[in-house]
């Protein structure tokens, strides 16, 4: 750094004369201390290098001075066994929260569960997927409660269970109630009975909030035990459902794999009627679908009744369901044993209706030796309890898993019981509406921390183990029952030591493993006596049903259930996938009625949907100001409406929306006649889909009826879209058209995903899935509103403009050159056909987007996905305009530690829930569907250290791994045994607007319906 | 006959104009103090401007999802603003480049002011695609600048990188250009500037600009490659930005119809713009001479042949919508679906400001109406910005996929951040007017004898070959001998008539001299002033003083500009008092 420059003050010193030498060295008596200051004699520091280095080390004490985010990890001072960082553990365990039961395998990541996933073990599914894969969230809540109390004080385990004890001892042979939800488990059930050898004035008393009692009833009337008939539907040629939602929620649920294996087009493939008045799911699944208001719907069960099992005709029905009903009887017919009536009707006797008939066609789809378990509840015991404790004759009353304060249809009566009760104890994970009506309240974990045992059916059981050490100071229901009893073991040696006893040949480690197990000598104690059936008073009586105004079938949506999550911003914010609409329930009503009374839903400057409010009476029970929606296919005469939402207690305030319909839910029926009139006042919507036909546009959706699939060429149904090129039709996919010149894609893995519309339902698992394996964020009712939601994978539901899809391309192509296109782009409102599509980033070999993003932030990766680099982009968005299935998302803002979006990702709880291999996008990036790479890398990177080639099944993404209907196909298509290269070559594949050219890796199957094309047109 | 321009043409300089009085006309606005009008307009423009400017740090604070924009609607307003401006700052290179070559010189009196209003125009423009972004602090990396992230590198396949490059030479190259016609008339500034401050400033400016042959040569050349240079940039800076669009696969966007017709559109909208401005430019700065009703006629030619290229390209995309009889295309901006669904009223917002209020034009009467040309160019810009609203906002609503169409409303952001543009480019102009010779004189001067009114009033009278420096009604010059000698002896009559006064004056009151002077300044209304000027007369004390009468007072004041008459009369009696002291 020093330069080398000599200066002179005197020619002499040029001369280095010993004069200048001898006055320099006499200029100072001592001389100069410069090696002090240099350090030494040669240093060659300058000012320069000193200012230098002050600025550097000044900069670097700021620097240093700042104070960096402190963040509190302890490091592991013993290495655990099992848990190596970065390496996911999975452990199976189930889900029995009284209305959703399944067996599943939790993924932990350094010892925290971050996702569920399904157990592919488990025969007996059940529950809505999409609540199953969200309930990890609901684990990570900030709501939930963290310590017993009493009396609104947060006490400690001893202290509680000694007041407890001492309470309980001085009831003095008053009744003690359990009011429990159904646990479907024969260790509580053991545990209870033990505890009645102690108190024996205890009762306990199951209460379903959504209730199956009328089937429960007439099972066990029937058969002598309290069970659900099991639908085997895998090999059914007809369904015929009478108002069972049989995709949704329907007797627990769980009927959805095996219909989608009936669904596979083929000879054998079934065929689906459905009656019904709200549309659901399983209606927008169905090749026939007939609306019909409840009371319609009792008439055509005993129509079905008489003429298959008496052969005649009694009832009279309306012309197009004769139709409907003669149709589905010849279908019958022809194949009995195959066929099967199903019935939502909740009525003891229409249920029972429906069982007669599947006996007298003898149908081998019911099965009544392996009945379902997973519903217990007895409407009239706790119609019963709640008398009763108005009478002030129950002591005690212990709560588990139910909110009756919130979802009994008399909830008033109850909370004025409760005041009259000398103890009052419930267990649960939040102050909910119950819980903050009792005295003592014990904190109970979440089910991802106990143990528990659950019954599906008669033969299939499962086991619930923790996967994580319970996050709270909480105890589970049984544990203090255990300690109430005065017992010093735990649950889990009980529930050992039980299992050891009753199941003789199984392995409680091997079951534990496998989180199910199969019991074929299970026995069950028969409940009471089969009762002799009069079908004629039966028909007579159901017959006879007759309503007078508007009635109200209430249902629960696929993301919200009877309610228990409702403080789950996934589910919140988990579009219905019939109407769309997140964060809300409404009243759903028919064109036709909503005309009457002068009814709208408006679309706004912004493209958002308003609606008008109604109050709505059933009997001497109102709900004041209930937003309406006008549904396509609502029949007309009758209206909807969803349980499970309205919930204020221990809820976030975001999430507090929607009302609360239980108070309708009279005598637990789900059809109510109901009184409706218009009010003022506007409510905001927050639907994600606000266009409802396809615009008669035919590269989204392909379909074609059975018949012509099997009997025609692929070219009839399935045409490759065509490119002129120089005055002849080549087909899109040729080279000839293809302007880019691509490497070889032969080498190495491919990835494809391939999405089957016939075993798509669109009952949304894998958008939960996909939420939860790629942490994406949860926006808010307001953000939605202005389509701004975040989901990476949607569920898109169109409504024929005409009867059916072929109505409305034929209606597009017929349009006169001035008439709008309000035709096609109108939903049928009387009863449209409905249809869903799975769409993610479809990964385009040539993507739109790619090219234009001005700093490269998208790239191709090798092994065919678009990848996102977001650490690169800068946010023009330009690529999310130029693609074409709009699945792209930006960050509008930063979501995550933000008080604006108060959700899961703003506090440190429910941070946990991340999965560490998938960024946490900043705001102004764009993000979307990866194809799971974290995933595909993963497996790639295992088989390489094991030195193997990587297996099919091994590469998965969330949302294939979430679809247990094997809707969803993930694998390398270089691989040419896997399953995705069969379905790459498949007739029916082709590609979302394949006409673009952009070769997605994205396949869809065409979707094939069933229905009786030849014979309709014949008979027109 | 070097003068010489056919007499059909109407002068471009009315008003009798010489070379001096366009220097002054010119220099006015700058020279003098702005009016009131000014001030409250230059007001109204910062205030907008300064609410703009909270609208984009809001915006960067707290992220794009202030503004109206959605999962399918990406752009709006800011894309809009974008193109809008871009397009706007389109006529002035046109103006000054490509009239230029074509050497149409009634480009001269507003090519100046075209070219400032461009260079402002495509700053407001130059906002948008940094503040639209999601994460503006990384905007630098859209530069192919070498960086230390390892092989990144932009993509040149992308149109929004061509952009920037486009923009960037537009925005140079019409800069410089600007900037030189600017030399002279800096230097004509300079030359006039009294205050050193200003002249110091207009000197910088002028970059020593001499006014030798040499230097005009140079100029000349300059101008010349310059305009070769912005010529294509005309054609290339809305290709491009038109790219953005045509190579999409957004349908309504995708077209190959969109380079020719944006740049007519730009150039449509540019001269829109240019009326606008100069319109209320001729009469706040009196420039009517300048920029005549024929200067308002032949740029609303121009508007009438791009507007209609423009027509002719709606029919087309309207008609090609229609014959491809694909479904995906029923709902472009320019369809049926577009003019019957929810964004009916852009559609007729554009057809009508865009394609029917400019056909009115082609009646003379209107054409060479001020107050109605005005009103079209205002009611263009307005159709000319829905023209991109609804190429981008209409397109991305109906977009493939059905399930995603979604509809946009703006925030106050959004409207904000536009209005404060808005600001921004009125303050740019008015301070440029007040500051900047609007126009470009030396080029005025140069058509001058050609096209001036006066002189073709000459040719029109003396015949084409008239001398115009000889003017033929000179009158003869003055007898300046005979005048001064009448002026002397004025002179002399005067100072003998003062002279004889002072006299009869001194007789009354006896002599005094300067050497022991009484202080006159103590009698009253005496200043320092009137003290020198009695002295002059040879008053210099109080004894004089006391001893004088009105006559007297009367002698004083016919010698004495502006003589205290009525307080002279305490004076006799003062000066005894102050006598005696």
């Amino acid at each position: 750094m020093s330069s080398n420059k000599k200066y002179w003050k005197a020619p002499e010193q040029i001369h280095e004369s010993a004069k200048v030498d001898h006055l320099e060295k006499n200029e100072f008596v001592e001389p100069l201390p410069t090696d002090e200051q240099d350090g030494e004699s040669n240093s060659s520091t300058t000012r320069r290098d000193f200012l230098k280095y002050v600025g550097f080390s000044t900069a670097a004490a700021t620097i240093a001075a700042c104070e960096g985010p402190v963040i509190h990890s302890i490091p592991y001072a013993e290495q655990p066994e099992r848990i190596v960082p970065g390496k996911s553990d999975y452990y199976a365990t189930a889900m029995a929260d009284g209305f959703d039961f399944a067996g599943v395998m939790v993924k932990t990541r350094e010892g925290r569960p971050i996702k569920i996933e399904n157990n592919e073990l488990v025969r007996t599914t059940s529950a809505s997927k999409a609540r199953v894969h969200a309930s990890i969230l609901s684990m990570y809540d900030v709501q939930r409660l963290q310590k017993p109390e009493v009396k609104g004080e947060q006490r400690s385990w001893v202290d509680f269970h000694l007041l407890v004890k001492d309470r309980l001892r001085k009831l003095k042979g008053k009744p003690i109630v359990f009011l429990t939800q159904t646990f479907a488990s024969p260790a509580t059930k053991k545990l209870i009975r033990e505890f009645k050898k102690k108190y024996p004035s205890t009762r306990h008393v199951v209460y379903d909030a959504v209730s199956e009692s009328a089937s429960l009833d007439a099972f066990e009337e029937k058969f002598g035990l309290r069970a659900l008939p099991k639908y085997e539907l895998s090999n059914a040629r007809n369904i015929i459902s009478i108002g069972a939602d049989l995709l949704g929620d329907w007797q627990g649920g769980g009927c959805d794999t095996a219909y989608s294996q009936s669904r596979q087009p083929s000879k054998e493939m079934s065929r689906h009627y459905q009656f019904e008045a709200n549309l659901s799911l399983s209606g927008g699944n169905a090749d026939y679908r007939v609306p019909a208001k409840p009371s319609t719907q009792k008439r055509i069960l005993v129509e079905l009744y008489n003429r298959l099992v008496n052969n005649t005709t009694t009832v009279d029905l309306p012309k197009n369901i004769t139709k409907m009903v003669d149709q589905a009887v010849n279908d019958i017919n022809n194949n009995k044993s195959r066929s099967v009536v199903i019935t939502g009707i909740q009525d003891k006797n229409a249920q029972r209706l429906a069982m007669e008939i599947n006996m007298a066609l003898n149908s081998e789809l019911m099965d009544v030796d392996d009945p379902k378990m997973i519903r217990e509840g007895s409407d009239a015991e706790v119609m019963e309890l709640v008398r009763e404790m108005n009478q002030g004759k129950i002591g005690a009353l212990i709560t588990s898993g139910v909110n009756p304060a919130y979802s009994l249809p008399n909830a008033d009566a109850f909370k004025k019981g409760t005041k009259n009760l000398d103890l009052m104890v419930s267990c649960a994970m939040k102050m909910d509406e119950t819980a903050s009506l009792a005295e003592f309240v014990a904190a109970t974990p979440h089910y991802l921390e106990s143990w528990g045992d659950v019954q599906f059916s008669k033969k299939e059981f499962a086991l619930t183990q923790p996967t994580i050490k319970p996050i709270f100071n909480t105890m589970q229901f049984q544990d203090c029952l255990l300690d109430w009893l005065g017992k010093e073991e735990s649950y889990y040696d009980f529930l050992k030591r039980y299992f050891n006893n009753n199941y003789e040949g199984l392995s409680w480690n091997q079951c534990l493993h496998d989180g199910v197990y199969r019991y074929e000598k299970a026995k069950v104690e028969p409940s009471s006596s089969t009762v002799s059936f009069d079908a004629g008073q039966v028909c007579g009586q159901l017959a006879s049903s007759s309503v007078n105004g508007f009635e109200l079938a209430l249902y629960t949506k696929i993301g919200m259930g009877d309610g228990q999550q409702a403080n789950n911003p996934w589910l919140q914010e988990f579009p219905d996938p019939i109407t769309r609409n997140t964060w809300d329930n409404y009243v759903t009503v028919s064109k036709r009625d909503a005309d009457e009374l002068g009814i709208e839903n408006r679309v706004r400057s912004n493209g958002a949907i308003d609606g008008d409010l109604v109050n709505i009476k059933v009997g001497d029970r109102s709900l004041k100001n209930v937003p309406i929606f006008v549904q396509p296919g609502q029949a007309p005469g009758s209206l909807g409406l969803a349980l499970g939402y309205g919930r204020k207690s221990g809820l976030k305030e975001e999430m507090q929306v929607g009302h609360n319909a239980y108070p309708l839910y009279k005598n637990f029926k789900s059809d109510q006649s109901v009184n409706i009139e218009k009010t003022e006042g506007n409510h905001e919507f927050a639907c994600l889909q606000l266009q409802n036909t396809m615009a008669g546009r035919e590269d989204i959706i392909r379909e074609t009826d059975l018949d012509t699939y099997l009997h025609q060429s692929k070219e009839e149904w399935n045409k490759t879209p065509e490119f002129s090129k120089d005055h002849a039709m080549e087909p899109v996919d040729s080279k000839k058209v293809d302007l880019w010149t691509s490497f070889d894609r032969s080498i190495g893995h491919h990835f494809k995903l391939s999405i089957d519309l016939n075993s798509c339902t669109g009952c949304g698992a894998c958008v939960i899935a996909c939420h939860s394996e790629n942490n994406v964020p949860a926006v808010g009712k307001e953000e939605v509103r202005k389509s701004r939601n975040m989901h990476w994978l949607r569920i898109d539901r169109y409504y024929s403009s005409g009867d059916s899809f072929d109505e409305e391309k034929e209606k597009l192509k017929n349009l006169g050159t001035f008439e709008t296109f309000k035709d096609v782009e109108t939903a049928s409102y009387d009863n449209p056909q409905v249809a869903f599509q799975p769409v993610m980033c479809q990964h385009c070999n040539h993507a739109p987007c790619e090219t234009v993003c001005p700093v490269g932030a998208i790239g191709h990766g090798r092994q065919g996905q678009n990848q996102m680099t977001y650490n690169r982009c800068i946010g023009t968005r330009y690529c999310a305009n130029n693609c074409p299935y709009k699945v792209r998302r930006f960050n509008w803002f930063r979501y995550n530690q933000n008080d604006e979006f108060d959700y899961h990702m703003n506090n440190d709880l429910g941070r946990m829930v991340l999965n560490p291999d998938v960024t946490v996008r900043s705001r102004g990036v764009m993000e979307k569907c990866s194809f799971c790479i974290q995933m595909t890398q993963k497996s790639i990177l295992d088989a390489k250290r094991e030195g193997r080639p990587v297996k099919d099944e091994e590469f998965q993404t969330a949302c294939a791994n979430a679809c247990d209907n094997g809707a969803l196909t993930f694998g390398d298509v270089n691989d040419k045994k896997s399953e995705v290269f069969v379905e790459s070559k498949d007739d029916r594949m082709y590609h979302l607007l394949g006409y673009l050219g952009v070769e997605p890796n994205v396949m869809y199957q065409t979707k094939v319906n069933n229905k009786n094309k030849m014979k309709e047109k014949s008979n027109a | 006959m070097s003068h010489y321009e056919a007499p059909v043409r109407k002068p471009l300089v009315t008003g009798d104009k010489v070379y001096k009085d366009v220097t002054e006309d010119i220099v006015r606005p700058i020279e003098g103090r702005a009016n009131k009008t000014w001030w409250i307009v230059f007001s109204i423009a910062l205030v907008a401007f300064l609410w703009g400017l909270g609208c984009i740090i809001y915006t960067v604070s707290t992220g794009i999802g202030t503004w109206g924009l959605n999962n399918t609607i990406e752009w709006a307003w800011d894309i809009t603003n974008f193109v809008w401006w871009v397009g706007i700052g389109h006529a002035g290179t046109l103006i000054s480049a490509v009239l230029l070559l074509f050497r149409q010189r009634w480009r001269m009196a507003i090519n100046r002011s075209a070219e400032a209003m461009t260079i402002f125009a495509v700053v407001q423009a130059g906002l948008f695609p940094i503040i639209h972004m999601g994460r503006p602090w990384l905007a630098y990396w859209v530069l192919p600048i070498p960086n230390q992230f390892g092989s990144l590198w932009v993509n040149f396949n992308s149109p929004l990188l061509w952009d920037v490059f486009a923009i960037s030479t537009y925005l140079s190259v019409s800069l410089v250009f600007w900037y030189t016609g600017l030399l002279p008339d800096f230097a004509m500034i300079r030359d006039r500037a009294k205050k050193p401050f200003q002249k110091h400033i207009y000197s910088i400016l002028s970059f020593g600009w001499s006014g030798k042959m040499k230097d005009w040569q140079r100029f000349e050349e300059v101008s010349l490659v310059l305009a070769g240079l912005a010529t294509p940039l005309v054609l290339s800076v809305h290709t491009i930005v038109s790219f953005d669009f045509a190579t999409s696969v957004v349908p309504g966007w995708h077209s190959t119809i969109f380079p020719p017709y944006f740049v007519a559109g730009a150039i449509f909208s540019g001269f829109a713009m240019v009326q606008t401005l100069l319109i209320i430019m001729r009469k706040v700065s009196n420039l009517e001479n300048y920029i005549t009703v024929n200067h308002i006629e032949l740029m609303n030619k121009v508007i009438l042949v791009t507007g209609g290229i423009v027509g002719v390209a709606y029919i087309t995309e309207f008609f090609i919508a229609w014959y491809t009889g694909s479904p995906y295309e029923n709902y472009t901006y320019l369809s049926f679906g577009a003019a019957t669904g929810p964004y009916w009223w852009a559609f007729w917002a554009l057809i009508l400001c865009n394609m029917l209020v400019p056909l009115t034009l082609w009646v003379k009467k209107y054409r060479r109406n001020i107050i109605w040309t005005f009103i079209v160019s205002i009611i263009i810009n307005i159709g000319m910005w829905f023209e991109r609203f609804d190429i981008i906002v209409l397109d991305l609503s109906k977009g493939r996929t059905p399930s995603s169409w979604a509809m946009f409303s703006p925030t106050f952001v959004d409207v904000g951040i536009f209005v404060g543009t808005l600001g921004f480019f009125f303050v740019l102009f008015l301070l440029y007017a007040r500051s900047f010779p609007v126009i470009a004189q030396a080029e005025v001067k140069s058509i001058l004898k050609l096209s001036g009114d006066k002189y073709k009033k000459m040719r029109e009278e003396h015949g084409d070959d008239v001398q115009m420096y000889n003017l033929p009604e000179q009158r003869p010059l003055p007898d300046f001998k005979g005048m001064v000698e009448e002026l002397e002896q004025k002179n002399e009559e005067v100072r003998d008539e003062k002279g004889e006064l002072i006299e009869s004056l001194l007789l009354k009151i006896g002599d005094a001299s300067n050497d022991n002077a009484d202080d006159l300044k103590r009698l009253s209304g005496v200043g320092p002033a009137l003290e020198k000027k009695l002295n002059q007369i040879g008053v210099y004390k109080y004894q004089q003083i006391s001893k004088m009468s009105d006559k007297e007072f009367t002698i004083l004041n016919r010698l004495i500009d502006a003589f205290p008459k009525s307080k002279s009369r305490f004076w006799s009696g003062e000066a005894n008092i102050l006598n005696q002291i």
